[in-house]
Order: C-alpha cells, then sequence, then structure tokens
C-alpha cells in the first residue's frame, strides 16, 4: 500500500467569454439570418422554416450564409453582418 | 502548475484500475501519470508544465506541456520520446489541421503521424516490417500517446465529442518512421519545406490503410495504387458537407501513399514523378459517383465521360518509403475529409540543448 500523486491528465472547459442576446417576445416582422452547415439537406430544410416563419408571422430572410465545410467555422464577417443586420438566427445542421 | 490528486494503491494492478477508474484510458491499461514522473519528462523537454501548446476553441480547451505529458506517460512513452508528442500536438492545434473535424466526426479519422529524420533511427521508429504495429514501443506509444490527449485533454471522448461511425484500428495508436536510409527519394520533411538534418511531424486526419499488391515495377504499382485510391465510397469521392463544390463538384482531398519493397524498383524515379504519374489517373466518372450516392441525382447524358479529379493536384499525394523490402505492396490511405477542412501539417521536433 502507498499514496501517491498523481497528474490530472484531464482538461476542463474554460469558461465562456460571451453573454447571450435577450430573448425576442414576438417573431412578427422580425429580420431573419441563416446559416446552412453545408450538409446534405440543410438547406432545403432551412428553406422550408424560411417561408413556414415568413408566413406565420411575415418574418423577412434578411441573411443566408453557407459554411465552406460543416467541421470549419462560420466566417466572422458573415456572424458580426448577421449580428447587425438580423433580430434572430437559425442554424442548420443538415445530413 | 500541476493540477494533482491524491491516490493510493495497494499494488501494481490496483494503481491501474484507479486509473480506468478516473475514466482516463482507451480501453488499455495504462501507467500511472506520478508527478515524479511527470517532472522526468517535464525536465527532459525543458518546458515548463504551464507552457500552452494550443488551443481549441470549439470545446473552450487549452493544452499545455503538463497535460500532454501526463497522456504520453499513460501511454508507455519513455522520456526522450516527449519532444515527439509535443511536435504532434503543435501540428494538429494548427487551425489548418481544424481538429474539430476529425476529432468529432462520423466519418471516424485517425491521426496519423509520420516521422522524419535523424530521430526516428535515434528512438527506434519502426520504418520497416510491420510498419503499422505492433511490436514497437515507440510508435505504438508515441500514436497512442495522440489519441489519450485528444480524449483527455480535447474532450473527443467517444459517445460524447467523438460522434464517428465505425472508425478503424488506427483510432488506438497510427505513428509510423519514414525509412529515409533506404531510399534515393527525398525525405517527406524535406518535401515539405524542413532540412534533412531536422527531425519532423508530418500529422494526416486519415482514414484506415489498405494495403495493395503489385509485382516491382512501377508501372504495375501505380496502375494498382490509383485503381485502389479512385475507389468509390472514399470521403474523396463525394460532395457531402462542402459548401462551395462548384469547380470540382466533389470534395477532393489528400491521399497518403506508403511503398514498400525494394527501392531500386524506384530507379530513375523520383517521388514527384511518382506523384505526377498518379494524380491524372485519381478520377471517376460522375456516373459512377451518382450511383454510389456521392453526387445527388440520377446519372444524365454525359456523366459516363465526364470524368471528375479526386485529388486537386499532385502535391496532394503524400509518398511514403516505409515497410518490409520483400515484396512491393504498398498501403493507401485517403484523407478524412476534404481540403477545406482538414490538411496535412508538418511541424519540426524542437530538440532540448542537452
Amino acid at each position: 500500500m502507498g499514496k501517491y500523486l498523481l497528474v490530472d491528465p484531464t482538461t476542463q472547459p474554460m469558461s465562456a467569454s460571451f453573454k447571450g442576446a435577450p430573448r425576442l417576445r414576438d417573431l412578427r416582422g422580425k429580420r431573419l439570418g441563416m446559416i446552412d452547415d453545408s450538409k446534405t439537406n440543410a438547406k432545403e430544410l432551412l428553406e422550408d422554416l424560411a417561408a413556414l416563419l415568413k408566413g406565420r408571422y411575415e418574418v423577412r430572410l434578411e441573411m443566408y450564409h453557407r459554411k465552406p465545410s460543416a467541421s470549419k467555422p462560420a466566417d466572422p464577417k458573415a456572424v458580426t453582418d448577421m449580428a447587425k443586420k438580423c433580430d434572430f438566427a437559425i442554424v442548420a445542421i443538415g445530413d | 502548475m500541476l493540477n494533482t490528486l491524491e491516490t493510493e494503491w495497494k499494488d501494481a494492478v490496483d494503481a491501474i484500475e484507479r486509473c480506468y477508474a478516473l475514466g482516463w484510458t482507451d480501453g488499455l491499461p495504462v501507467v500511472p501519470p506520478t508527478v515524479e514522473r511527470v517532472e522526468e519528462f517535464l525536465a527532459y523537454a525543458a518546458r515548463p508544465a504551464d507552457e500552452v501548446i494550443g488551443l481549441l476553441a470549439e470545446r473552450r480547451r487549452e493544452v499545455t506541456v503538463g497535460k500532454v505529458a501526463a497522456n504520453a506517460i499513460m501511454a508507455g512513452c519513455k522520456p526522450e520520446y516527449f519532444p515527439v508528442v509535443l511536435a504532434v500536438c503543435e501540428a494538429i492545434l494548427d487551425p489548418a489541421f481544424n481538429l474539430i473535424g476529425p476529432s468529432s466526426s462520423l466519418g471516424g479519422a485517425g491521426i496519423l503521424v509520420i516521422v522524419n529524420g535523424p530521430i526516428v533511427k535515434e528512438l527506434d521508429i519502426n520504418s520497416r516490417n510491420n510498419l503499422f504495429g505492433p511490436g514497437n514501443r515507440a510508435n505504438a506509444t508515441i500514436g497512442r500517446a495522440v489519441r489519450l490527449i485528444l480524449m483527455n485533454t480535447c474532450a473527443a471522448v467517444p459517445g460524447l465529442f467523438d460522434r464517428t461511425v465505425l472508425g478503424h484500428p488506427g483510432k488506438y495508436s497510427y505513428c509510423i518512421g519514414e525509412n529515409e536510409a533506404q531510399t534515393h527519394w527525398t525525405p517527406l520533411h524535406v518535401e515539405r519545406g524542413f532540412k534533412r538534418d531536422e527531425s519532423a511531424v508530418t500529422v494526416f486526419a486519415a482514414e484506415g490503410p489498405r494495403q495493395v499488391r503489385a509485382t516491382p515495377d512501377p508501372e504495375t504499382m501505380l496502375y494498382a495504387a490509383a485503381d485502389t485510391i479512385s475507389t468509390l465510397g472514399s470521403s474523396m469521392s463525394t460532395s457531402g458537407s462542402v459548401g462551395d463544390t462548384s469547380s470540382s463538384l466533389i470534395r477532393q482531398g489528400q491521399v497518403a501513399v506508403i511503398f514498400a519493397g525494394d527501392s531500386q524498383v524506384w530507379k530513375g524515379w523520383s517521388k514527384d514523378d511518382v506523384c505526377r504519374s498518379l494524380h491524372p489517373r485519381l478520377r471517376r466518372s460522375a456516373a459512377d459517383i451518382k450511383r454510389a450516392g456521392g453526387l445527388p441525382g440520377p446519372v444524365q447524358a454525359g456523366d459516363e465521360s465526364k470524368y471528375l479529379p479526386l485529388v486537386a493536384s499532385p502535391e496532394d499525394i503524400l509518398v511514403v518509403y516505409a515497410g518490409g523490402e520483400e515484396v512491393s505492396h504498398m498501403a493507401v490511405i485517403p484523407s478524412w475529409g476534404p481540403k477545406v477542412s482538414s490538411v496535412a501539417v508538418t511541424k519540426v521536433i524542437k530538440r532540448s540543448a542537452r
């Protein structure tokens, strides 16, 4: 029997450095941004959703961004633009 | 600053079981990472424990030298392997490698590590028979350290962030050396911008190795290799998951080809000659790719004669001389993903002044 000091080989996530935007109370007439992850069917899913939101709440599709690859982050410039031009965003993961 | 925990055990089996209970292993027994052993590794590499090697921003993880040491120890590495493991970490955390993709994807990538330079001989890294194992401590433990680092420091835990559907045995360990001494070919790291007397690692997010047999003749070998690389159902022969496929229609990746056998077969051929001969043959008709579901829609007029290149340029073929010399076998290793998702990255191995 012996006592040993082990080095923990694991990491913990660092705390998030952002604060979420306030939630919307009503979707009517709002401007929508969409991010397509470029996987199969993401585009179809988002297009149907945009049409549904337009019909039901008069939501306007203001901006649509398609990522270069599913495993790459969205273009930071597109994200910044979307934050300025849109009231809310929907991200779709297809497959 | 090392993050430690005190534990006790009555014998070796108890120590190993304790590491299982802590959730630190890849399923195989590990060497317990004691503070004394970690300090020995840090002293060997002359690097501080809290030095940050890189970040995995998507999972908000920071990978430090101390954490890498603990995982290398668990994998069974010797202290002299540690600088190799550190160089691998620098490479996989390079933005061009885009670790978030191969460490999470359904595609099930292994991280192939190719070691070049004088360190291959110094550490007795295997570059000959049984290239992909088993039997050699350096290859087995350096490759295994990479997987433990992914699991323990990058949260690439199966069922959590690692969503692999099938994967392959290279996910346990996937490390080889190039047999530079027995070929006239330029070593891989020299082709990729490093000096011959430097040691370096090249990391490649990859599918498993497919063994290819041919007779010892360049033309027959390249014919067989080209056919294997151009197979349907590979990561490269599909349009999925890529935003802009307008120029090529399909993903297009990189491919590593490991050439074993008598190097004299290649007398008069350079690696560049091999790549230029292979490249135009790495293709498939749009009709075939559609039949295998790699492209959407029905086969249309013209699809049978429309050939799509699976690899964008000859430089995307990584040629390595390694393996046994008895017969002219090859291993074809397609990339896990398209180049837009991840590319092979080479880093120098930093040697401490000793």
